[in-house]
């Protein structure tokens, strides 16, 4: 009784066409009945998420009925009509299992290596297991498929580094300060990648977080958002004195903070570490503060090249991945087809 | 551990320290991503092998090796590693290791390529109050040791920073506040340490005749070595002069010490080697 997945994702459809085939959590357990029930399959997980709709199935029927089988119930439990080419895709041993040791591994993510949907297979898994949808076939390959995560998160470098800017601008700060729970935040300019790098910021423990814009009102919104203060925009440099981290994205089309400017607000900080994030273009803060000691500039494109080397890095490690996944895929499937012969191998997972 | 002698025991510590300072140019064109334990595990070994070599030689003098050159410098260098060893807990600070190796590496060499190694001369000064004022000095001296390469490491890494090289984000280095930190602690320790080795020598070690004592040069050296420190903490907590300046006068302060250190004692009656 082999594993078998249908399903479609990024990679096979836009999500006009997703969103059409999404399952709320609720609907999972039915779902999944519906599917056993029918004999379809023996045992099933769904797995969910804005990236992807997958049935992973144990299946006894001969595999081109299981898929059609499949297809039919995806189509028929969300009443799609429109016809379908090549946006679901569907594969049996061994693409099957080095599929879902892919997707556990983040392989398969539209930002590659990122561990959240690890969670959401756990959770879908969890989901499946719960309700008894799933027997030795799926419980097995599920619990190998988290092993082999866990394994190439720390034996390669695949989950390492950020790939976006507002993670980016948190690694930096991480470098230059010894923790970030002491730090002040400032954003300037209410723009949404600057929201999202202080956002990052708050969530890795800095302090508090000051927000000035020209419009006060948007400036108190965010702040209120943030769980932080709104400054005027002409009152900003008052606060300096106690400011770790700035974070700017005005539109102004001249420089807000200049080296004449920033030279005297750095001994009133007693010359501590000033991390400051340009994000505006044309940009926020002139060059040549970078040369003030203790004062570290980065713009968009310094922080947009250092996550796409850390892009390129995770792409290196894909072949690496990729061997570590079939390897343990065959492992998985040889002892499945010899349970005794192989050490550590289970007998849940023989030939029925 | 008596078929060898001290001398070539601390020479295997030296081969060790050398292996770790090579294994260093390799973390660094890895760009410090590899794991540090190698060269923590290197340091470890040579370490082991540098206090069997000190051991061996204060049975066979029957006193605290500390009394001449080649015995402070070697001492110099154990109480470097040893602090290193301590701190290399922490794993974040482990890649001390990676800038301290080739200074350890260093001051071996110079040890060894000392022709005065005159262990069995009897000291001008004898007792416990020479011992104590030696290894106060050493210890000192380990301390700044140290302070200069955590304040080479902050400088490697500010500059990473500065450039916005890749290596600054992707290195397993501390933060720089952190490395200022160390470099600042390390060097009040050392200050401490060295006020205490001029208090020690000054309450314990009485002038003997014919010795010209207040204006022997290494101590006048001495006091300078001191007075610079001074300035280096004064600069840094009164006048809030830290980062790249206070590491920069770590490394160079610690410079003219290596520099200066076999001159002055040449160069004074009392401590000629």
């Amino acid at each position: 009784m082999p594993v078998v997945v249908l399903g479609m994702s990024h990679h096979s459809s836009p999500v006009t066409v997703r969103e059409r085939f999404a399952f709320s959590e609720a609907r999972i357990p039915s779902a999944l009945q519906t599917i056993r029930e029918s004999g379809i399959a023996d045992e099933a997980v769904i797995l969910s998420t804005c990236n992807r709709v997958e049935i992973y199935a144990a299946t006894s029927l001969e595999l081109r009925k299981a898929f059609a089988e499949l297809q039919e119930f995806l189509v028929r439990v969300h009443d799609y009509r429109d016809p379908l080419t090549d946006e679901i895709y569907k594969l049996s041993e061994p693409e099957s299992i080095e599929h879902l040791f892919k997707v556990a591994s983040g392989l398969d993510s539209m930002v590659l290596g990122e561990t959240e949907i690890l969670g959401q297979l756990k959770k879908a898994y969890d989901l499946a297991l719960q309700y008894n949808h799933t027997g030795s076939r799926l419980n097995k390959a599920f619990q190998r498929a988290f092993n082999v995560a866990k394994h190439i998160r720390t034996e390669t470098n695949i989950q390492r580094g950020s790939v976006s800017v507002a993670s980016v601008a948190v690694e930096l700060a991480e470098k230059i300060f010894s923790s970030l729970g002491e730090r002040q935040v400032m954003v300037i300019g209410a723009g949404d990648t600057s929201e999202k790098a202080a956002r990052a910021l708050l969530s890795r423990g800095a302090h508090s977080v000051i927000v000035s814009n020209r419009s006060h009102d948007r400036a108190v919104a965010l702040a209120a958002e943030l769980g932080g203060r709104a400054v005027h925009f002409e009152e900003w440099a008052t606060e300096f004195a106690n400011i770790d981290i700035v974070i700017s994205s005005t539109s102004a089309p001249h420089y807000v903070l200049d080296r004449a400017k920033l030279e005297p607000l750095m001994k009133l900080r007693r010359n501590r570490p000033l991390l400051l994030i340009d994000i505006a273009v044309p940009r926020d803060i002139e060059p040549e503060v970078n040369f003030l000691e203790n004062v570290y500039l980065y713009n968009v494109d310094d922080l947009q090249a250092i996550a796409d080397d850390y892009l390129r890095q995770r792409k290196d490690e894909i072949a690496r991945c990729n061997e570590i996944i079939r390897e343990r895929a065959k492992n998985l499937m040889d002892a499945r087809a010899h349970p005794s012969a192989l050490p550590g191998s289970d007998p849940a997972f023989s030939h029925k | 551990v008596s078929w060898l002698t001290d001398r070539q025991w601390f020479s295997i510590a030296v081969i060790l320290y050398g292996l770790s300072a090579t294994y260093s140019i390799f973390l660094l064109r890895k760009q410090f991503r590899e794991d540090n334990r190698i060269n923590y595990f290197l340091l470890l070994v040579a370490f082991g092998f540098h206090t069997i070599a000190m051991f061996v030689r204060g049975l066979s003098l029957n006193r605290c090796p500390i009394n001449n050159l080649y015995e402070a410098t070697t001492f110099v260098a154990w109480t470097m590693v040893a602090a290193y060893l301590a701190m290399g807990l922490w794993s974040r600070l482990r890649f001390l290791g990676a800038f301290a190796s080739p200074l350890l590496f260093a001051i071996g060499v110079f040890a060894l390529l000392t022709p005065k190694d005159v262990g069995l001369v009897k000291p001008e000064f004898t007792g416990g109050g020479l011992t104590l004022h030696v290894a106060l000095f050493a210890l000192a001296y380990g301390a700044f040791g140290l302070s200069s390469v955590a304040g080479l490491m902050y400088l490697t890494q500010e500059r990473d920073l500065k450039m916005h090289k890749l290596r600054a984000v992707l290195s397993f280095m501390p933060p720089i506040q952190r490395l200022e930190l160390v470099t600042g602690r390390l060097l009040l320790s050392g200050f401490a340490l060295l006020s205490a080795a001029l208090i020690a020598s000054a309450l314990f070690l009485h002038q003997q005749d014919g010795v010209l004592f207040s204006g022997d040069f290494k101590i006048l050296w001495s006091i300078f070595v001191w007075a610079l420190y001074l300035g280096l903490i004064i600069m840094r907590w009164k006048f809030w002069q830290g980062g790249r300046r206070f590491a920069w006068g770590t490394v160079c302060a610690f410079a003219f010490v290596l520099l200066t250190f076999w001159g002055s004692s040449l160069m004074s009656p009392l401590h000629r080697p």
